[in-house]
């Protein structure tokens, strides 16, 4: 198998059939995969003034009410189209946590025009998907359809976003819904550990609570909670219609006038302030000898999306990398801590990510161990850190560079990855980051910098640690602290 | 004919989802790092003395057109043209489980694990991933009960080194003990995991294959049993790939590449190169066509505490219910296709919002009106000379016979009046399903390279369309009557005390309304 290539898989993984394909797709972000923003090109020589690309380009409209669409036509027969809003649980307070994704389960719940059987069948019968989910600090809405369908798609979500009846029945039918979602939910323990992680690291802020919410909260939201959050959230602004695949951007700057032209105004008086969330170093354990494996997450505070010091981090993470024992392949791999884990049977998976959000984030690794050799796991990954903030080699940072490309080109496959990329980058950076310019931005990173900039982020810092199941092995907190420093051994 | 459907699906997750949210005008930023040479400006702002881009522009629609060529050696050769920088090659082999009656069983299990690792040409897995890695390139290989797929996705500017590694791959693998004794680990944690895992449709799809084609073709174990691990050696792969991998029952397909080019590489690696093995020429290849068996697999399990954390999954019993459909080179393939798309059904919670087939028959009358059933989905497998259409059904182990009988019913059904709207929407989200999955460059690879392998041309896309848009009511309600009257093949996983035996599900599904017989039980 792709060994270095692990976090994407270059073939479907699931050797699942088309025609017996189950289509579920998730609804949450799940805030774990190691992150890539990207591009869809080649490589360019720096020195050339101009450069050819075999790419169509991404447009960028601003309406008159703030609201921007984006979109990047390839012609094909289907097309993604969304809404990428500025708006998450990051904006919720300890009262009403939980309601921006009330909000998106509501969405599919009927409008003025349509009801609930009327939107769900129309759209089945156009062989078209609606889905929806809410991160921290974005909540997405988006469509696949043909392209021919288009402007049915797009009033749809104009629609469902602007005109949802938010019926008392259907809230309260949706709190035992989003109740058994939260059930699912804990049942996938890399999620509940990057919960506890986020809880641990942001404690007593916004981003340290979840996304769900607390089941009083569910228990307890009302109809004023949602009008509440998308009169203050919902505005032009703030939300991006993106769109790729088989789309004109002016067909679809047509569209987006005539639904969001007049109704979507600008923000009267100030914009609600981003609530700054303090990283703090701590740990959440929670022991549990029951349990086959232990799961555990360990990070240092990060930078934010449009920091400048976040490619040489996303370099260093994949130069942490990702594995699993089934991978095999065995001494030579391409990650070091994925040859000492496999050598030393240390670990059952591991997984380096850097969750950015606006002007923080998580930079770390996400490991399943055994209960025997969880705290050899810990050393070898602190040791590995260490060695990226003092003698990391030039080598290593050359093939992480191109790996980093590789990951981020390839991910860009079929329009919905496009689309998703597209709204996310104009929400991140007001702009679409041309190709040339990310690829130079790699290629500036040397082993000098990610020295220096793991050394600012890493070496000495207090990390966040959450584990969970048979944890008792894991040494204390302070020794842990104290291996993020120089340990001769 | 239609091998399209065995384009995979992909899931897309939301992996977008922790996302910043934008500053307008200067973005607030904390202090910079000390690298003097990197550039300290946000990436909210563009970078100076960056190349201007120049971008593409779509003329119309794509141009769809498969080239097909074929070498002296038999080696097949296709390709696609696709918009874009980079291109998907590989190579596809008639090999895979089906063809190991033979040999021992796990075989290709075992060479899909040691594919990519050292060959002639390359010293190490790791030099291979370097040079894949100068073209911005990774690798992979799967291989499922009749197929192994050896695929690259890299710049097309790389193509001549793509194609040169993979007949290195393919044909000159070390296979050294030391590679062997990784891959007998790896195989080893795969089977764990299998078992391990909450979710049990991979082990539930084994077993039913198992129950349908009794010990034949696609029958025989995708896995490598626990006992043959130690067993393969050297010796044993050579011996099976001596007979299947030969030039005749290969495809080198690429999307994204030059078809001229595409040969021109083909000639330079492929014709006339001696494999590791030795001499070519197909002394010994299984050539049995797969029969129909029927019959039941049972595994007794206690699913009482399958959760792998604190939060409890209720214990649930697993069935799966099939009958024989049909090769996808028969015509009658499309409308079972639809029949599949149109009996739909998922989890009885599913994320997703509209357009995961709500309507579909198993959400309807099955999921919506049986609340305590957590699972009803519909599978259909399709091979070159069988195919098995089946339902995927789970519920509390006290509902088992309850269970089985709904989704009796439902085969039943399937030979009764199919509704006209029904039809249309399942017709429609077929061809969307299609066409979406086909946007992706490695699904066309797949469906290219497979398409090629079975027929030696390849059906496209807007050919399917026209086939799926024609199917009538009277052809879904013929093909499934055809359906019925073969033996079933059920699959049971979990507390089974209160299955019904394998006469009695037979017995039901041959009656006028799927009832299961009556039991007098004097003491329950």
């Amino acid at each position: 198998m792709a060994a270095a290539a692990a976090s994407r898989t270059l073939l479907p993984v699931a050797r699942r059939q088309l025609w017996g394909f189950t289509r579920r797709l998730p609804v949450r972000g799940a805030g774990t995969q190691p992150l890539y923003f990207g591009g869809d090109r080649l490589r360019s020589t720096q020195a050339a003034p101009q450069v050819v690309l075999n790419v169509p380009e991404t447009r960028v409209t601003c309406l008159e009410n703030g609201l921007r669409v984006a979109s990047e036509n390839s012609g094909l027969s289907t097309c993604t189209v969304g809404l990428w809003i500025d708006a998450g649980s990051r904006y919720e307070n300890e009262r009403n946590n939980g309601t921006a994704h009330f909000l998106e389960h509501m969405a599919f719940k009927g409008t003025k025009k349509r009801s609930q059987l009327d939107l769900e069948l129309e759209i089945e019968n156009m062989g078209a998907h609606l889905n929806a989910y809410t991160s921290r600090e974005q909540t997405v809405y988006y469509a696949k359809a043909f392209s021919k369908d288009l402007p049915r798609a797009v009033e749809i979500l104009a629609d469902i976003i602007q005109n949802s009846t938010l019926g008392e029945a259907e809230i309260e039918r949706e709190r035992g819904v989003i109740l058994r979602e939260m059930q699912e939910v804990e049942t996938n323990l890399q999620e509940v550990v990057f919960d506890y992680l986020h809880a641990t690291a942001y404690q007593n802020t916004a981003l340290g609570r979840t996304i769900l919410g607390p089941t009083e909260n569910i228990k307890s939201i009302n109809r004023k909670d949602l009008v509440d959050y998308i009169t203050t959230h919902y505005k032009g602004p703030r939300i991006v219609l993106a769109a790729a695949g088989g789309v004109c951007h002016d067909e679809l700057l047509e569209l987006a006038k005539f639904h969001f032209g007049d109704s979507l105004c600008a923000h009267t008086g100030e914009i609600p302030a981003l609530p700054p969330c303090k990283f703090t170093g701590s740990e959440i354990r929670v022991r549990d000898d029951k349990m086959p494996l232990a799961h555990l997450a360990i990070a240092v505070e990060a930078v934010g999306w449009a920091h400048p010091d976040t490619i040489c981090l996303m370099v260093a993470n994949t130069l942490i990398g990702n594995w699993d024992r089934s991978f095999g392949g065995g001494m030579n791999l391409s990650s070091k801590l994925a040859q000492l884990a496999c050598h030393g049977s240390l670990c059952h998976s591991f997984q380096s990510f850097n969750t950015s959000y606006t002007d923080t984030g998580l930079w770390g690794l996400y490991m399943v161990c055994e209960e025997a050799t969880v705290a050899d796991m810990l050393h070898v990954v602190q040791q590995e850190w260490i060695r990226l903030c003092t003698n990391v080699t030039e080598s290593e940072v050359a093939r992480a560079k191109n790996l980093l490309k590789t990951n981020m080109l390839l991910q860009l496959d079929g329009s919905t990855p496009i689309c998703e990329d597209i709204g996310r980058q104009m929400l991140c950076y007001n702009r679409r980051i041309p190709i040339p310019e990310l690829e130079a931005r790699i290629d500036a990173v040397n082993a000098e910098m990610v020295r220096d900039v793991c050394t600012k982020y890493i070496y000495g810092k207090s990390p966040a640690i959450a584990a969970l199941g048979p944890i008792e092995r894991l040494p204390d907190f302070n020794q842990i602290c104290g291996n993020m420093r120089w340990i001769r051994d | 004919m239609a091998t399209a459907v065995w384009a995979a699906a992909r899931l897309l997750r939301g992996s977008a989802a922790r996302c910043a949210r934008p500053r307008f005008g200067p973005p607030a930023h904390r202090r910079f790092s000390s690298g003097a040479t990197y550039p300290n400006i946000p990436l909210s702002s563009p970078l100076p003395g960056v190349p201007k881009p120049v971008f593409a522009t779509v003329d119309g629609q794509e141009k769809f057109e498969t080239k097909v060529s074929t070498l002296d050696n038999g080696l097949r050769v296709a390709s696609q043209n696709k918009f874009g920088q980079f291109c998907t090659v590989g190579i596809l082999i008639n090999s895979g489980s089906r063809y190991e009656a033979k040999y021992l069983s796990g075989i290709a299990h075992f060479l899909e694990k040691l594919a990519f690792s050292s060959t002639a040409r390359f010293e190490s897995k790791d030099e291979i991933l370097l040079t894949l890695e100068k073209h911005g390139g990774i690798c992979d290989c799967q291989t499922s009960r009749d197929t192994t797929m050896y695929a690259v996705s890299a710049d097309s500017k790389g193509l001549d080194t793509v194609v040169g590694l993979l007949a290195d791959v393919v044909l000159h693998p070390c296979l050294t003990d030391e590679e062997i004794e990784m891959t007998r680990m790896a195989v080893q944690f795969e089977l764990e995991d299998l078992n391990m895992r909450p979710d049990p449709e991979p082990l539930l799809t084994e077993m039913i294959h198992e129950a349908a084609f009794r010990e034949n073709t696609v029958g025989l174990h995708r896995f490598c049993p626990a006992e043959n691990i130690a067993k393969i050696d050297r010796e044993v792969l050579h011996s099976y790939l001596k007979n299947y991998y030969t030039p005749d029952r290969m495809v080198l397909a690429g999307v994204g590449v030059e078809h001229e080019h595409l040969v021109e590489c083909a000639r330079k690696y492929l014709l006339g190169a001696q494999p590791a093995w030795g001499a070519t020429g197909s002394v010994d290849v299984d050539r049995s066509v797969a029969q129909y068996t029927g019959g039941i697999i049972k595994v007794e399990r206690d699913m009482s505490n399958v959760s792998l954390g604190p939060t409890p999954i209720p214990e649930l019993t697993h069935i799966m219910v099939g009958l024989e459909s049909c090769s996808f080179l028969e015509d009658d393939f499309i409308p079972f296709a639809v029949l599949n798309m149109m009996m739909g059904g998922g989890g009885s919670f599913s994320a997703g919002g509209p357009g995961k087939g709500m309507f579909s028959r198993l959400y309807l009358n099955v999921l919506n009106r049986h609340h305590w059933m957590y699972n009803a989905t519909s599978y259909h497998h399709s091979y070159e000379d069988t195919g098995l259409l089946c339902i995927h059904a789970s519920a509390d182990p006290r509902q088992v016979r309850e269970m089985v009988e709904i989704i009796t019913k439902e085969f039943i059904l399937m030979g009764r009046t199919v509704d006209l709207v029904e039809l249309e929407r399942a017709k429609t989200q077929l061809m969307s399903m299609l066409m979406m999955n086909l946007e992706s460059r490695p699904v066309i690879f797949e469906d290219v390279g497979r398409q090629v392998l079975a027929t030696h041309s390849r059906k496209l896309p807007h050919e399917l369309c026209t086939l799926i848009r024609n199917v009538k009511p009277e052809d879904i309600k013929r093909v499934a009557s055809k359906m019925l009257h073969g033996k079933p093949a059920v699959a049971a996983l979990g507390d089974l005390t209160d299955l019904p035996t394998y006469e009695h599900i037979q017995t039901a599904l041959a009656s006028r309304d799927g009832r299961l017989p009556r039991t007098y039980r004097l003491f329950r």
